[in-house]
């Protein structure tokens, strides 16, 4: 049992925490209260410069072959400084992944080094309907083949970076017919594809930057070389890429909970009450031993997801279990870090309160926590059947 | 051209120092390890000098410690040198500047490198007295807290940093020594396809005991944290004083107005 980060995963997290330091910590409150998209453009630029878009990708396709475990610790890294380029950050490795693991080498060769070099600031993933979040599969965006066109109709929502997003993944039901899940195919559509629109964008509780929106498939026309993968065979491949995503969430709540607590433990040596530092009592030790403890145990849980894809076996239920745990963990630090600071913690003179509200979505996107416990719990009654 | 790039691996600056057991040095568990801050600006002048001349001088980065040090190796490897040679010495710390420098010379001397790039000092030791014994050692040109670098044909221009912020131009012919200072340049991050790559580079080991066999000359007796000392300073006068006062401590004192 070996459980030290290789150098050059040490290396690559050197790299995110002295780049999220420098660049993105000093930029992360001002982007939660105002809108200023090119400069959260701008650092994801630089952050695709440095090869943090691709980070389980091949180089030939502009990806920096670096693995799954150098990308949740750079997730984490990124995370402690700026939750909503974290997702952002995320989301476009899983774009690529998918894209990298059932495109054509077309597709490949065309989408993937756009969204690796930053020439596209963002890739999306569109899955997500107003009645189909937890149950995908039972979405009704369609898609139709007309001549050497496909028309897209319908709309999705919640989704993350569609207003500055070069292409999107896109579910659709491509056979009404089909058994629930059987008749579901994968589409990249470029930004600008006639009959896409971008809606409204979400007024969320955190993640400012990170913009969520609707999206709308108006007669939407796409060539007919932009299914990807086999038809009918979509909703197969978002299953799987979800367990991808899961590390890299799980990951930025880990990073989330420990910037909340580290600010929290802090204060907690220079604040005096009571005529000493409020580390010196128990109820504020037993805190940060908790949060510690638990956000230990995630990071442990989610190497080893990380390391179980990076060698090719199962991963499902561990990614599942490693991110329903790290970003319940990251919300309790949070709960504690705002609790430590009193009523400072509350006010937006302090960044744990938007800590808080950053993590808050953790629990609930790529899969919400109660869905993952049923993917972990059917992975254990398998076994007992 | 061949350029070489002296760096060592100090601890974080940010840690919690405790003494080692026989309180001759600090304790190295549990301390997180790092590039020297300024040999950071050596190893990117060397980069940006080796880009100049359209990717032709080959840089060598040495560096002197034990295996650990292997990482900041591979920081520089990252950022662009092209191979490695370490200096395998667990009792480093045991060794003076010069012996030190000697070590280096000594493996220089075969090498015919042509400019020798080293940080001003280390962030641990602060000697500062390396990368010029190394030139004397090896009778090459040698200017030291550089601020500014430029390049043409074999000459060196190089802009220093003197006592007092008042700054000298000196030109140097190659070979040479440079040693680097805040302010010279920014260090690039390494890209992660470049961490990946530098995998694949060359890094030559070679024990302590081949380049240098004399005993140690000088032995640290013991080691302690200054008493602690109550009180900062009072700064008195007008405010205009009081500000003049404030930025000169500043600025002789610190890096904070140096930075940019
Ligand atoms: C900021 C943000 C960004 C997002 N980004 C994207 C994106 O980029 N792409 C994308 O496709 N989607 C995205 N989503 C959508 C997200 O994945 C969904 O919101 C999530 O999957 C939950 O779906 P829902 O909101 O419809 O909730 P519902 O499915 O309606 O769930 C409501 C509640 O019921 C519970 N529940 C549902 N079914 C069960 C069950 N079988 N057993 C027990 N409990 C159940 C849920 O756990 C939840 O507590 C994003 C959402 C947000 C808020």
């Amino acid at each position: 049992m070996f459980l030290e980060l290789t150098e050059e995963q040490k290396l690559i997290q050197d790299t995110a925490r002295n780049f999220a330091k420098a660049e993105l910590e000093p930029l992360a409150a001002k982007l939660d209260r105002e809108d200023d998209r090119p400069a959260f453009l701008a650092n994801l630029k630089k952050l695709a410069e440095l090869g943090f878009m691709g980070l389980n990708v091949e180089s030939a396709y502009g990806g920096s072959e670096a693995g799954v475990v150098a990308f949740s610790v750079a997730m984490t890294e990124i995370a402690r400084a700026c939750a909503s380029t974290a997702v952002t950050v995320s989301v476009n490795n899983m774009v690529c992944e998918v894209i990298q693991a059932v495109g054509s080498t077309e597709q490949k060769e065309t989408y993937i080094p756009r969204i690796c070099s930053g020439q596209y600031p963002a890739g999306a993933f569109a899955l997500t309907e107003t009645g189909a979040g937890s149950d995908p599969a039972g979405m009704t965006t369609t898609a139709e083949l007309h001549n050497d066109h496909w028309v897209l109709n319908g709309s999705k929502i919640f989704i993350t970076s569609a207003p500055y997003a070069g292409v999107f993944v896109v579910w659709a039901v491509t056979d009404k017919s089909a058994p629930k899940g059987k008749g579901i195919s994968c589409f990249l559509v470029e930004q600008g594809a006639p009959g896409l629109v971008v809606g409204k964008q979400e007024e969320k509780t955190g993640q400012h930057a990170s913009a969520t929106c609707e999206l709308i498939f108006d007669n939407c026309r796409i060539p007919r070389g932009a299914l990807m993968g086999k038809l009918n065979d979509g909703f197969r491949i978002a299953v799987a890429e979800l367990c991808g995503g899961r590390i890299g969430i799980g990951s930025l709540g880990l990073g989330v909970g420990l910037a909340a607590m580290d600010y929290a433990t802090r204060y907690a040596t220079e604040r005096v009450q009571f005529g000493q530092k409020i580390c010196n009592f128990q109820a504020i030790q037993w805190m940060i031993a908790d949060a510690y403890t638990e956000l230990e145990a995630a990071r442990l849980l989610l190497m080893q997801a990380a390391y179980r894809k990076e060698s090719g076996k199962s991963f499902a239920k561990e990614a599942s279990m490693a991110k329903m745990y790290a970003t319940e963990a990251a919300n309790r630090a949070c709960y504690s870090a705002v609790q430590m600071l009193g009523g400072y913690g509350y006010t937006k003179d302090f960044p744990v309160e938007r800590y808080a509200r950053d993590a808050r979505i953790t629990a609930i996107y790529e899969g919400t926590n109660e869905i993952q416990r049923i993917v972990i719990s059917r992975e254990i009654l398998r076994n007992f059947a | 051209m061949k350029i070489l790039v002296c760096i060592k691996q100090v601890p974080d600056m940010e840690s919690r120092f405790k003494l080692n057991s026989d309180g001759t040095w600090y304790d190295e568990t549990d301390l997180a390890f790092r590039m020297n801050e300024y040999d950071e600006y050596a190893v990117e002048q060397a980069v940006q000098l080796k880009e100049q001349l359209g990717g032709e001088p080959e840089i060598t980065v040495l560096s002197i410690g034990p295996d650990r040090v292997v990482e900041a190796m591979k920081k520089a490897l990252a950022m662009g040198a092209d191979r490695g040679v370490h200096i395998q010495d667990p009792k480093y710390y045991q060794k003076d500047p010069w012996q030190i420098a000697s070590a280096i010379a000594r493996h220089a001397a075969s090498q015919n490198y042509d400019l020798v790039f080293t940080g001003m000092q280390s962030q641990d030791r602060g000697s500062a007295q390396v990368g010029v014994t190394v030139a004397e050692i090896l009778g090459f040109a040698c200017a030291t807290t550089l601020v500014g670098f430029s390049y043409d044909n074999g000459v060196i221009t190089a802009k220093r940093e003197l006592e007092g912020g008042t700054k000298g131009v000196a030109k140097l012919k190659l070979p040479a020594v440079v040693t680097c200072q805040l302010g010279l340049n920014t260090p690039r991050y390494p890209t992660l396809p470049n961490i990946m790559k530098a995998k694949k580079k060359e890094i030559a080991v070679q024990p302590i005991a081949e380049l240098l066999q004399e005993e140690e000359l000088t032995a640290t007796a013991r080691m302690y944290p200054p008493a602690r000392k109550g009180g900062g300073i009072v700064i008195e006068g007008d405010v205009k004083d009081q500000i003049e006062k404030l930025f000169g401590i500043l600025k002789e004192k610190t890096t904070v107005l140096r930075a940019a």
